[in-house]
């Protein structure tokens, strides 16, 4: 069968043992790849209660049967576990070359079980994999551990952890080719726990396309599209991610000061175009890309570094009150040389300051106070004095200090950049998100800012649940792919879905690759259920639900998420509280489960 | 009770459709998926001039009280949300491109617009062109892989996320038909301009 690769490759860190053995096919075609493939596994390998940070948690690293082709944006890849911040499903995808380089190696997944008794690093060289003493890497930061590995940009490429990770921050990320990461839940924190410093990947295989000229077609009508949009044509490439700053901003929908305004008066002076002008290099790009979103700014401090991106600005900056670009752009760079979750440590820094604020902390931090973002940086990875709380994470923090609402996270991961009181939609979509607070889960900025495919209205409640829904399950379909989302932002569903037929020979319509992802979501809620999740964690925040938003259009308004989510249970099939039923699962083919 | 956002959705588009000759006085219905409902015109209301009494809400799945008011496609519509992941649908009657699905089994469209977003359009024949399950099942297959297709000699159904989404989709249908017509009239060589235009009708 062509995409896929059909092997998987099974590494136990405790006994040192390395197998492989075929991916089950039938399993490939039902939950295609990445996302998908690893909750399918991970439902396997990792039953109800285990401790996310023990040897018996597994990280799973994805590919899908479009990484790799060319196909844009086929350069991504993914890893599932059990979340060590949220205790939920967890998968989290990168850009960049790593997932490119591991489709190579001839794998389509690699599992690692267990812990090594001392650090060591995984080097996968096509077919053969080994396991190397890492001793004299651990403790370095991940810029350093890149460079000593071999990192070169699309033939050899490195993923690994900082002292976040090592010192099991479960916040920490993974991160792949230097500065991307695979972000969201402490993944980092889980391969710290294994001892794993890296992952080397060098391959030479090729993707087999099973129909080269509908393929070529289709790669070159979306070369077309993608050129067509003024979005990914133009404002991404141009200004970055961060170009949402100034367009959240206006409509009274960007978090500010932890959720409590939706306006930051700061927004322009770290807007894309503020960045554009002032620390912009150039742009730059993943493998197989054509968008350049990626930015590359220069500060005194840190020389030419990747970012940053627009959540992480936000993150640094309205989150945190601080409209000081140049201290952001450090932030961000020494958050992916610590190998942090970006949004998760700016956010977490955001809750501490109000803590602070409101004494329920002893500390400086305070809004505005951007001379402090490097050193609690450092503190929270080396877990010195309140970063040891912070490095647990917003929501462990302010529960530890005896205001659990202070904390802006949905079932303990923080909340993104979008002030869910001026986008309806949204706040449905973070408060049902399976891996918690996630604005990737599904792309209602488009639906209710951008008019992607077409502006509706965003205070609308009636009928936000078949929106909600339809992107959720689009969204997993694309991560299981695996795609990059700016991508869906220039092309619709079917192309992804002509283009998955053209390269594995399986014909897929856009419904099946829909249905794909809404199979992907219902066990995803069944691994949540089994862990002991109920309709109860569907929530936010207190303060977006009773607090209305002070500030300009959306001023008024709270999450009217009661009624949205009533309508949200019903339209996925489940019980009323929120229990996929056998129906739906049957339907899914999850009827095993 | 409906939102009153909804009812604007509806009066806009529905009054967009007649001024635009896509649609006779009371033909043509557009519905949207709303939860595991529908909400879709009311049986003989006139899409130009559409009131809040005249949007019906029903199940997808089932039959209710609201069945007996519904458009006389309802069961057009079900049938569509329940294989697709359709938001909405507007079923209108273009009138060139009615006269282009009565000759051809597909309409490759020669304009850039339309060879942009459509590529190609399917036209499918059923007996039965109204309200039938076999003509519901064969355009909701048809929409499984294409966003519009053309019923022969009746008019087109589309979808989208939204309903002016739908409504975009045949709108450019019928704007390519009048392109193509006016080419035809024209009856000069045609010069192809654009780059693997053959695999338009493969799409």
């Amino acid at each position: 069968m062509t995409g896929w690769n059909e092997k998987i490759l099974d590494i136990d860190l405790t006994t040192g043992s390395i197998k492989t053995y075929p991916l089950d096919m039938t399993m490939a075609r039902l939950f295609v790849g990445g996302r998908g493939l690893g909750v399918r596994l991970l439902w396997d390998l990792v039953g109800p209660g285990v401790d996310p940070l023990s040897p018996e948690n597994v990280l799973i690293f994805t590919n899908g049967p479009l990484t790799g082709t060319a196909y844009q944006t086929s350069n991504r890849f993914s890893v599932s576990t059990k979340s060590p911040l949220t205790g939920t499903i967890l998968d989290a995808n990168s850009g960049g070359f790593w997932g490119m380089q591991f489709k190579r190696t001839g794998y389509a997944v690699l599992i690692v079980r267990g812990k090594a008794e001392k650090p060591v690093y995984i080097e996968i060289k096509d077919e053969k994999a080994e396991i190397h003493d890492a001793s004299h890497l651990w403790g370095l930061h991940v810029s350093e551990t890149t460079s000593r590995l071999g990192q070169d940009r699309n033939r050899r490429n490195v993923l690994c952890v900082g002292p976040a990770g090592e010192n099991l921050s479960r916040i920490a990320a993974i991160m792949n080719d230097g500065q991307r990461a695979l972000a969201r839940g402490g993944p980092g924190a889980v391969m710290g726990s294994k001892n794993l410093k890296a992952i080397v990947v060098e391959g030479s295989g090729k993707t087999e396309v099973a129909d080269p000229e509908q393929y070529k077609f289709m790669t070159y009508e979306t070369k077309k599209l993608l050129a067509a949009s003024p979005l990914t044509s133009q404002a991404l490439p141009e200004f970055g991610t961060v170009v949402m700053m100034n367009l959240v901003n206006n409509v009274g929908a960007l978090a500010t000061r932890n959720h409590q305004h939706n306006m930051f008066e700061g927004a322009e002076a770290i807007s894309g175009e503020t960045l554009s002008e002032t620390y912009l290099v150039k742009s730059d790009a993943c493998w197989a890309c054509p968008i350049h979103c990626t930015r590359i700014s220069k500060t005194e401090k840190t020389g030419e570094v990747e970012g940053p991106e627009f959540q992480t600005t936000w993150a640094f900056g309205a989150q945190c009150g601080i409209a000081d670009l140049e201290a952001i752009i450090e932030a961000n760079f020494l958050c992916n040389d610590l190998g942090f979750d970006t949004i998760s440590a700016g956010s977490t820094i955001g809750c501490a300051m109000e803590l602070s604020e409101r004494g329920y902390v002893d500390s400086d931090l305070r809004f505005g106070r951007a001379d402090l973002l490097a050193p609690t940086l450092e503190d929270m990875a080396y877990r010195r004095g309140l970063g040891a709380d912070m490095a647990e994470g917003s929501w462990r923090l302010a529960t530890t200090y005896g205001a659990p609402e202070l904390s802006m996270s949905v079932k303990g991961l923080e909340m993104p950049a979008y002030d869910p009181r001026g986008m309806q939609g949204q706040g449905l979509l973070l408060a049902t998100s399976n891996r918690g607070a996630c604005h990737m889960r599904g792309n209602m900025l488009g639906l209710e800012v951008l008019g992607l495919p077409k502006l509706i209205d965003r205070f609308q409640v009636q009928g936000k649940s078949s929106y909600v829904i339809l992107n959720q399950n689009s969204s997993a379909a694309i991560d299981s792919l695996v795609l990059c989302k700016f991508a869906s932002m220039g092309v619709a569903d079917e192309y992804f879905a002509r283009t998955l037929t053209a390269v594995t020979g399986i014909p897929y319509a856009t419904g099946d690759m829909i249905r794909v992802g809404e199979r992907v979501w219902n066990l995803e809620r069944m691994y949540n259920l089994r862990e002991g999740f109920t309709c109860k964690d569907d929530t936010l925040p207190t303060r977006l639900l009773h607090e209305p938003a002070p500030d300009g259009p959306t001023k008024g308004w709270v999450v009217q998420l009661e009624p949205m989510l009533k309508e949200y249970y019903r339209a996925r099939g489940w019980d009323s509280n929120g229990v996929p039923t056998p129906k739906k699962l049957a339907e899914l083919e999850l009827q095993e489960l | 009770m409906i939102d009153e956002r909804i009812y604007e959705m509806f009066r806009e588009i529905g009054r967009d459709l007649y001024g635009q000759n896509m649609i006779s006085s009371h033909g043509g219905n557009l519905s949207i998926r709303l939860g595991d409902k529908v909400i879709i015109k009311r049986r003989g209301a006139m899409l130009g001039a559409l009131k809040p009494h005249d949007l019906i809400e029903t199940r997808i799945d089932k039959n209710d009280s609201g069945v007996a008011l519904a458009s006389t496609e309802l069961l057009v519509h079900r049938t569509v949300y329940q294989q697709t992941p359709a938001l909405a649908i507007c079923h209108c009657h273009p009138r060139t491109a009615i006269a282009f699905s009565l000759s051809r089994d597909v309409i490759v469209p020669i304009d850039n617009e339309a060879s942009y977003l459509l590529k190609k359009i399917p036209v499918i024949t059923e007996e039965f062109a109204s309200g039938t399950p076999q003509m519901a099942n064969k355009v909701a297959e048809a929409l499984q892989n294409y966003k519009i297709i053309m019923l022969r000699g009746h008019g087109s159904f589309s979808t989208g996320q939204t309903l002016d989404e739908a409504f975009f989709w045949s709108s450019t249908l019928e704007e390519a038909c009048q392109i193509m017509l006016s080419a035809k009239l024209i009856n000069e060589p045609f010069i192809e301009y654009r780059k693997m235009s053959e695999s338009y009708s493969k799409f």
